[in-house]
């Protein structure tokens, strides 16, 4: 009785991502503990792919 | 006048356009929904036929009628993380924060209603063919039979989820795939499926639309790929995102598209094939451009921030430093 789409689906990757940044209310931004502002290192970033499109969102499946 | 971001905490990409607006020293308010009744705080009245509202956050103060755009980037569920959550007070957080917003005169990127329409993908493959997009025939079916007579039309074939949401229960993904050959197709009566005629194709293509401005990137597919690996985003390729040139054709196609969605900002996604023609497969109403903008350098925040900040006429913003208040 599974629809058939799911005969497709495969186990989702949890990414247990541990970001180096913290969001600052004060700024409005996240920031590394070095005191930098993390958008604007892309090297992070793209080691993370926090910014990618992934799919499989649990919250949001606009990617 | 205030820009007024609607995200969580982490999503370091809605920084990104915050840093740009700090830069042109327009005022911002970023706040999550789902901290509402703890660190985010409303309230709105409405007498002698005049309305007032303020929302707050930290220590930040906003008037609702001093708000010039709202970015609705990704925010969690109205009062999720409150001291007792419930759906109940999820559904009155909403509509108290969502419903006053409405009666403000902010531009909206995007609006709720539009948002909420825009996500619908069959929706989507009907607007884009009106709106002069090829679209790879596709069929959305409970009926078996459609589904084998289709595949005998078109013999190629991917199946993809209808609203792109993926199971919970358990947590599992479920990419775009390649249908075999002599395919089963009896459990098609089990839940709605979409069929689509797979596009060989040569690129994807991601194409980020802010207001009037549109941002191309092209990613290769490896001449070695996999044909099975359909979906990029599930995909191995380490090809980086290339800027490409909007052929005119579909650039009149998307605005035509935007237009029909009432929508500022969309990604687009489209498969590009053998002859060039750009095959349109979605639009995200709300789609990642973080990853295109660190490949292509295009200015994608920058456009996102000049948008919100400017006003309903497209005038720019006048510089002002961002304020703080307490209730």
């Amino acid at each position: 009785m599974q629809p058939f789409t799911l005969n497709y689906a495969r186990p989702a990757v949890h990414l247990e991502v541990t970001t180096p940044y913290m969001y600052d209310s004060g700024l409005q931004l996240n920031v590394l503990p070095d005191g930098r502002i993390a958008a604007t290192d892309h090297a992070t970033l793209r080691a993370l792919g926090t910014t990618t499109s992934t799919a499989g969102s649990k919250t949001h499946f606009d990617d | 006048m205030t820009v007024l971001i609607l995200t969580s905490e982490e999503d370091v990409t809605a920084d990104l356009v915050v840093l740009r607006l700090n830069e042109a020293g327009v005022p911002v308010v970023r706040l999550d929904p789902a901290d509402l009744t703890t660190r985010v705080a409303l309230s709105g009245e409405y007498v002698q036929g005049i309305c007032h509202g303020h929302l707050s956050v930290a220590d930040r103060l906003v008037s609702m009628s001093g708000l010039r755009s709202v970015w609705v980037r990704r925010p969690g569920l109205p009062a999720a993380r409150a001291a007792q959550p419930s759906a109940w007070l999820t559904e009155e957080a909403s509509q108290a924060l969502y419903g006053m917003l409405r009666c403000t005169d902010a531009r909206w990127m995007n609006h709720p209603d539009a948002a909420r329409r825009a996500r619908h993908k069959p929706w989507q493959l009907r607007l884009a063919q009106r709106s002069g997009l090829p679209v790879p025939a596709t069929l959305i079916t409970t009926f078996p039979q459609a589904a084998r007579e289709f595949s005998e039309r078109f013999p190629d074939l991917v199946v993809k989820p209808v609203s792109g949401a993926h199971p919970q229960e358990p947590p599992r993904a479920v990419p775009t795939s390649r249908v075999a050959p002599d395919t089963d197709f009896a459990a098609v009566a089990f839940g709605p499926t979409l069929l689509q005629r797979r596009v060989p194709k040569l690129a994807d293509i991601r194409l980020t639309a802010v207001g009037d401005r549109l941002f191309a990137a092209r990613k290769t597919v490896e001449p070695d790929a996999d044909p099975d690996d359909v979906d990029v985003r599930f995909s191995p390729s380490l090809s980086p995102w290339n800027p490409v040139e909007v052929p005119p054709r579909v650039a009149t196609a998307v605005h035509a598209y935007l237009s029909g969605a009432e929508l500022a900002y969309g990604a687009f996604d489209f498969a590009e094939d053998a002859d060039g023609i750009w095959w349109f497969l979605e639009c995200n109403q709300s789609g990642q451009f973080g990853f295109v903008e660190m490949d292509t350098g295009q200015p994608i925040a920058d456009a996102i921030a000049r948008w919100l900040a400017s006003a309903p006429d497209g005038t720019p913003a006048p510089s002002g430093g961002t304020r703080r208040s307490a209730l």
